[in-house]
């Protein structure tokens, strides 16, 4: 479902900032249910999971203001 | 078949062991230096960058995510009944993780098989030169998963399976690392130029 509206947000969103913020916004909550969840990392030590969290937000905060 | 409990709170025992997280991390680091230099040269020809990313086919990304992403869930799915020694369940369980993870390199092939075709190779232009190196580097990490897997899928066939907790748990680990880095991959390549 997170698949698809990103796929369709990138057709109808008319400013591409926006579209990009919408974008990545996406895949970054399916990297999270990914990380968190699939690979368990919810019962790690708050490094790791603080390490990812950084790691993600700081790469997409990197991309969206360099468009 | 060893699963007795690892204490993942532990800092030197993330879910799947350090090691394996230490390789995780670099391999995003790596891609995502990569994904910014993309950007950053995509500025010197957005014209360019914006034509050549509408010559990709963006349902065949899509797709792609949703096979990954099932494959993602088979794989934990499998973990999971590895721990509480299913051996049945967790060999069905790989096996849906490995169609995910073949039906994933075939679309991946017809879509290379149409940009070689079409004439859109590593060295048309900035965007594709990019777009072959990112993808492909990503299918040799798919791959190298889906060996992993395949011995993982032997061993615990066997009629004693001496496979541990941590084994699976560290090649599910890299097999959700093909995933992470194709979350990454598919809306910057395919999505936002």
């Amino acid at each position: 479902m997170l698949t698809t509206t990103t796929a369709l947000v990138s057709n109808f969103t008319l400013n591409k900032t926006q579209a990009a913020i919408l974008i990545l916004g996406l895949s970054i909550f399916k990297f999270f249910g990914v990380s968190f969840y699939f690979m368990e990392l919810r019962t790690a030590h708050i490094f790791w999971k603080t390490s990812v969290v950084i790691f993600v937000v700081l790469l997409a905060t990197i991309l969206i203001l360099m468009r | 078949m060893d699963t007795s409990t690892i204490n993942t709170k532990n800092i030197a025992y993330p879910p799947g062991g350090i090691l394996i997280w230490i390789i995780i991390f670099l391999e995003l680091f790596t891609f995502g230096m990569a994904l910014i230099a993309m950007v950053f040269y995509s500025k010197d020809e957005p014209e360019i960058f914006h034509q050549s990313k509408l010559l990709l086919n963006t349902t065949f990304g899509a797709v792609n995510t949703v096979f990954l992403l099932s494959s993602g869930f088979f794989m934990a799915k499998s973990v999971e009944s590895f721990r509480d020694h299913n051996i049945k369940k967790t060999v069905l369980f790989l096996r849906w993780t490995l169609l995910g993870g073949f039906l994933f390199l075939v679309l991946k092939s017809v879509e290379y098989y149409f940009k070689i075709e079409s004439g859109y190779t590593i060295s048309y232009n900035t965007f594709f030169s990019f777009y072959w190196m990112l993808t492909l580097f990503h299918v040799v990490h798919v791959i190298v998963g889906i060996v992993i897997l395949l011995s993982v899928y032997f061993g615990i066939k066997k009629q004693i399976v001496t496979t541990s907790i941590e084994d699976f748990e560290a090649s599910a680990a890299f097999w959700h690392m093909c995933d992470l880095i194709w979350l990454l991959l598919f809306p910057v390549i395919y999505l936002i130029f």
